[in-house]
């Protein structure tokens, strides 16, 4: 068995809130120091700046260097085929890590020079290859930055950690998007990705600014502290087997079934409906979102740890349900901007609760990294299942009955966590705050 | 010479056409009359007999998010301008005109998007 290090089959009856309880170290709490903090913060803010390039705006790039439909289409088949197999190995590298710092930064480096390659030679072989590094680095790069978070400050203080996390993330995306935008319409398509590649330079240098020894390495991969009273399990099929997980995973597939296709299909309503102001108005909702994930992620992160988990994910189901029956009805291309406030409610919580959740039920097992996997591969299996099926609908029923299709599926997801999703906030987590504040 | 079999080909005709003469359209910019950006050429539609009939124009959006693809009349497009790599292709419709016309899908009929006023069969114009 290459990934249970300890067999140890203790009376253990998988219930999350042990091991949580277990975990609470009496004096161990970290105290990770500023520069740290701060250069995780920008981190963070430059990798999403970095990832922005990347998105659909390679179709646009590749379409200006005389390629067909056939073989962009092609390439990004292939990159997300690569984006999807490759998170759990991606998160059991992270497990497997000496040095998150380390990884991340050789994670950081491909992309640079995967922009690099993209701008300089866009010829099939090269996209490909860089397209299928591009999406393997991504596969290491998101269970890093949490599993450096959790290093950093430990299981206590994850919850507002991740949100300031997901603050720096969001802004580091609409930024990008503004800065990418102008030099797309100022300079070329090629030059996105030259600014791609010299963001990947400030994102270097901010993950250098975090102290190697501040990341506890037991701790990034969910393992117990030494001291604790009672050790994990660090046996796979325990964690595997843990019913939160796999109510949270697919939770989540239903959350990117509902959430993916619905931007695009409201993007392509907004340029058929208006004509001056299109491309403005598709800025404003990606933007839009990302602004409200800003403002409001710390206070999800502080949230999750007063109220609970499952009225957070309430509320984010609701917001996706509630946004699905609005792009159904509303037919006002400014109106429909508006609407994507509730994008950025349900943005604001997942960001958060997906690391959050996974950490809760993954903390003690050494296999957090691991876990972010398996919710990731159900986050992309749902995203993909999801562009496909809105657009079919889309394409046979109008855009009207594939908003309320979604919004369907967001509501099961609704009813998924109401009637079986458990509590994952650990109990005695806040009798310790109150003590320790 | 190298010696040449009894049953091969003839050589093919070759045609020379001068550097400014004739350009590739694929992912070329298209603009209206005004100016307005409407996007870039990712297709050409072809009829079973080989006349080209209209072009697929990727249109609108922000970083490649929300934008569609329309099929727009060959004949509404003027080529006059392009001397070199960077030069765009003028549509002769408007950005509304555009905006408001169905998606292209394949194996689907397609709506042709014309100039008002010129939308005609491909022979009429030489």
């Amino acid at each position: 068995m290459l990934l249970s290090r300890k067999p140890n089959h203790a009376v253990r009856d998988g219930h999350v809130e042990q091991h949580n309880v277990a975990a609470l170290p009496p004096a161990g709490i970290p105290a990770p120091s500023r520069q740290s903090l701060r250069g995780l913060d920008w981190f963070i803010f430059f990798l999403a700046d970095v990832q922005t390039g990347f998105g659909p705006f390679i179709a646009v790039y590749l379409t200006t260097q005389k390629w067909t439909q056939v073989e962009i289409g092609l390439v990004l088949s292939i990159g997300g085929i690569v984006a999807l197999i490759g998170q759990m190995p991606g998160g059991a590298i992270i497990d497997a890590a000496k040095s998150e710092r380390l990884v991340a930064a050789l994670a950081i480096a491909t992309i640079g020079v995967c922009a690099l390659a993209y701008a300089a030679m866009p010829v099939f072989a090269v996209v490909v290859t860089a397209a299928t590094l591009h999406a393997m680095a991504s596969c290491v790069l998101g269970p890093a930055i949490a599993a450096i978070s959790l290093g950093l400050v430990g299981p206590l203080a994850i919850g507002e950690r991740l949100g300031r996390n997901a603050r720096f993330a969001s802004l580091g995306n609409g930024v990008a998007a503004a800065v990418m935008g102008t030099a797309g319409y100022l300079l070329s398509s090629r030059s996105v990705f030259l600014v791609t590649f010299l963001l990947a330079i400030p994102t270097l240098i901010a993950l250098s600014r975090i102290r190697e020894e501040e990341v506890d390495i037991s701790r990034c991969h969910g393992e117990m502290p030494r001291e604790a009273p009672v050790p994990g399990d660090t046996n796979v099929w325990h964690l595997i087997r843990q019913r939160p997980l796999i109510v949270f995973a697919l939770s989540v597939l239903l959350l990117q079934l509902a959430n993916a296709a619905m931007m695009p299909l409201m993007a392509s309503a907004v340029t058929a409906r208006s004509s001056q102001w299109a491309t403005v108005l598709v800025a404003a909702c990606i933007i839009v979102p990302q602004a409200i994930v800003a403002l409001l992620s710390p206070t999800v992160g502080r949230k999750a740890q007063a109220w609970g988990r499952r009225p957070l994910l309430l509320i984010g189901f609701g917001a996706l349900t509630i946004r699905g029956l609005l792009f159904a009805t509303v037919r006002d291309p400014y109106l429909l901007v508006a609407v994507q406030v509730f994008d950025g409610i349900t943005a604001a919580v997942f960001a958060v609760m997906i690391p959050l959740i996974v950490a809760d039920v993954a903390f003690g097992s050494g296999h957090f990294n691991l876990a972010q996997g398996i919710v990731g591969t159900a986050t992309g299996i749902g995203a993909s299942l999801s562009t496909a099926l809105g657009g079919y609908v889309s394409d046979k029923f109008g855009n009207a009955t594939a908003f309320i299709g979604l919004s369907g599926v967001a509501a099961t997801g609704l009813l998924l966590i109401l009637l079986v999703m458990p509590e994952t906030r650990p109990t005695g987590m806040t009798v310790t705050k109150e003590m320790a504040g | 010479m190298p010696v040449t079999p009894k049953d091969a080909a003839p050589p093919p005709s070759v045609t020379i056409i001068g550097a400014s003469d004739a350009h590739g359209v694929l992912g070329r910019d298209v603009r209206s009359a005004a100016d307005e950006d409407m996007g870039r050429i990712v297709d050409v539609i072809v009829d079973r007999d080989g006349h080209v009939r209209a072009a697929v124009i990727d249109f609108g959006g922000f970083l490649g998010v929300g934008s569609r693809k329309i099929v727009v009349d060959w004949n509404a497009m003027r080529f006059g301008k392009i001397a070199n790599k960077k030069d765009s292709i003028t549509l002769e419709l408007t950005k509304a005109q555009v905006a408001a016309a169905p998606e292209y899908k394949e194996d689907t009929p397609m709506v042709v998007l014309g100039a008002s006023g010129s939308l005609q069969p491909l022979q009429a114009i030489q």
